[in-house]
């Protein structure tokens, strides 16, 4: 656990980086007050948290069972890519034209989430607890190391505890809000993230398609 | 001080004193650019002589000419965008010397071999920072176009001209004032003002993403310039598709809506170096400025300003917006010559053509040294091919 905890310290800069792309135009582009940029760093991490333990089961069964297969490990991270990318563009586009769009976006995204636009940070911090950053590596070789499930899931939120602890000056960004021109920028910054996603999850599941039909 | 050559001798009228005034204030532009181009020495070599010939006069009948007119735009966007053709001619020769080859190979990227560019530098920031690495994989020292050597000369420049970069030093914006040259009239004219924050989100995207991937993701995926400099080996699926991309933008933003707007836009509403370069205007003591006496509101500027640097609201306060380029467009444009480079800390509308002059020399310097070999080069292969050929 200590390990855990000390890894998380140790690579959380990293972690803030990796996760910042996401939640960063998120928080300029809602503008809220501080407080709330609070709620809603919390409703994130608790989505990454969730993120992390299920991915610690996903991750230890999908070891078991699919031998390290990398071109379909490929394929499923590419559509994980995809699918964030899509959710960033439907926030940029979702609050302009929020009551005419509200339809057409709920046969995108599952109903809960359309009619409940709060959920939004936390479905963004599942997914992007679902994505292998560097740390997240280390951390799944740490959990590896572990005898059973319970203590490779304990290692898991341990180490999101220590990498947390570095997300705590982001809501911060809610006193730049009050600067109309940065929500704009908050919302087209998440269309250039969503369009960096996209092409990896492309990259992701064209090069795993082609692997897989290379493969005899 | 504001009595100058343009402003009391119109344009064209010949009188010998303003050409004897013209003549003299160009002169410390002639010893610079001379001792910048040959270094103290001329070229032996025939075609190196006559190659640094035209571009020694090249470069002097231009500046001659601006301070003459009293006219900034139209001389240096015809140096901006010779620089640029030129800069894509001598970067492609000197890559092909330097690698053998156009096409950016992964040993080139281990070995550091990829020439570092200006735009990259607001990304390699927050990893330089955070993880203490610089993230793009050129030569820190040697070789050509190595990061300390464009680090330092954008950081003087930056220092001197603000966002004046843009217009006057960049050797990728030419390209994006050409093909906004072309047509006299824009076929698109009502663009979106919420477009003009889309470089700031570029910058910070790239930024973002740079950070957590430690590459420079900006020019793996969205450079348009890639399309006309190096391109990575084609070799696998994620550079096939990074060559369309890159084709596309290239197409799109420096091509077809330049054309059609007659606008940079490239420059003004995607560049993520411009974005950040915006900032360096605070510290920089140029600026333009709009004399509210003389203003009629005419929207002249509002309606000529290639990179969206002047609009409605910033026409009643007097000043140019933030990201202005000092391109002297909207100055040579207003009828009621309302527009004019200012100092800070001066009062508006007052000795103009000084500030006017004031900016034009270190804007120039930086032009002609950055310009000046790049035109010196292609000018050479032109004459070498030449030689060759018969």
């Amino acid at each position: 656990m200590i390990q855990g905890l000390l890894l998380g310290l140790a690579n959380g800069t990293v972690c803030v980086a990796y996760c910042a792309p996401v939640l960063m135009p998120y928080l300029l582009g809602e503008g809220r007050r501080i407080r709330n940029n609070f709620l809603v760093l919390g409703e994130f991490l608790l989505g990454r948290l969730s993120g992390y333990i299920l991915f610690s089961i996903v991750a230890w069964l999908t070891h078991r069972l699919l031998l390290e297969n990398l071109s379909r490990h490929e394929l499923v991270l590419g559509v994980v890519y995809m699918l964030l990318s899509g959710l960033l563009v439907h926030y940029g586009i979702s609050k302009p034209a929020k009551e005419c769009a509200a339809g057409r976006s709920a046969s995108i995204l599952p109903r809960a989430i359309s009619q409940n636009p709060a959920v939004l940070p936390l479905v963004l911090g599942f997914l992007t607890g679902l994505n292998l950053c560097p740390p997240f590596l280390l951390a799944f070789t740490g959990a590896a190391g572990s005898l059973s499930l319970a203590q490779s899931a304990l290692f898991f939120v341990f180490f999101f505890l220590g990498t947390s602890i570095y997300f705590i000056p982001a809501p911060l960004i809610g006193a730049f809000t009050r600067f109309g021109g940065l929500r704009t920028v908050g919302k087209l910054a998440g269309f250039v993230v969503a369009v960096y996603y996209f092409y990896l999850g492309v990259v992701m599941l064209g090069g795993g398609i082609v692997t897989l039909w290379a493969t005899p | 001080m504001g009595n100058t050559v343009a402003s009391k001798a119109p344009a064209g009228s010949g009188e010998p004193r303003k050409l004897v005034k013209a003549a003299l204030l160009s002169f410390p532009m002639v010893l610079l650019t001379g001792l910048m181009t040959t270094q103290g020495r001329l070229p032996s070599a025939a075609p190196a002589l006559i190659a640094w010939a035209i571009s020694f006069a090249f470069l002097n009948v231009l500046f001659f000419l601006m301070v003459y007119t009293g006219k900034t735009h139209r001389f240096r966007a015809v140096l901006f965008v010779v620089t640029a053709v030129c800069f894509v001619i001598t970067f492609m020769s000197n890559l092909l010397a330097a690698r053998g080859s156009l096409a950016l190979t992964r040993d080139n990227v281990i070995n550091g071999e990829t020439p570092f560019c200006h735009l990259v530098i607001p990304m390699t920031l927050l990893p330089a920072v955070l993880k203490r690495t610089v993230i793009f994989p050129g030569a820190m020292l040697t070789g050509f176009a190595a990061i300390a050597t464009m680090l330092v000369i954008w950081l003087g420049a930056s220092l001197a001209l603000g966002r004046g970069w843009c217009s006057w030093v960049c050797f990728f914006g030419g390209l994006d004032e050409g093909f906004s040259c072309i047509r006299k009239k824009p076929v698109i004219k009502n663009i979106d003002p919420r477009w003009t924050y889309m470089p700031h989100a570029v910058l910070l995207g790239a930024a973002l993403t740079s950070t957590f991937t430690l590459s420079p993701t900006y020019c793996q995926w969205l450079c348009p310039f890639k399309a006309v400099t190096e391109f990575e080996k084609v070799d696998s699926f994620r550079t096939v598709l990074a060559t369309i991309i890159f084709v596309s933008l290239f197409a799109g933003l420096v091509v077809v809506l330049p054309v059609l707007t007659r606008r940079r836009i490239q420059c003004g509403l995607f560049c993520p170096f411009a974005s950040f370069q915006s900032f360096f205007n605070k510290l920089n003591i140029f600026d333009i400025r709009i004399d509210r006496d003389k203003c009629t509101d005419c929207n002249h500027c509002v309606n000529t300003c290639p990179t969206f640097s002047i609009d409605k609201p910033s026409v009643a306060r007097g000043s140019a917006l933030l990201s202005c380029t000092k391109c002297g467009h909207c100055v040579d444009a207003c009828p009621k010559k309302a527009v004019s480079f200012h100092i800070k800390g001066t009062r508006a509308g007052l000795a103009t053509n000084t500030a006017r002059l004031l900016f034009l020399y270190p804007a120039y310097i930086f032009a002609a040294a950055i310009g000046g070999g790049m035109i010196n080069g292609a000018l050479l292969l032109a004459l070498s091919s030449f030689r060759n050929l018969i």
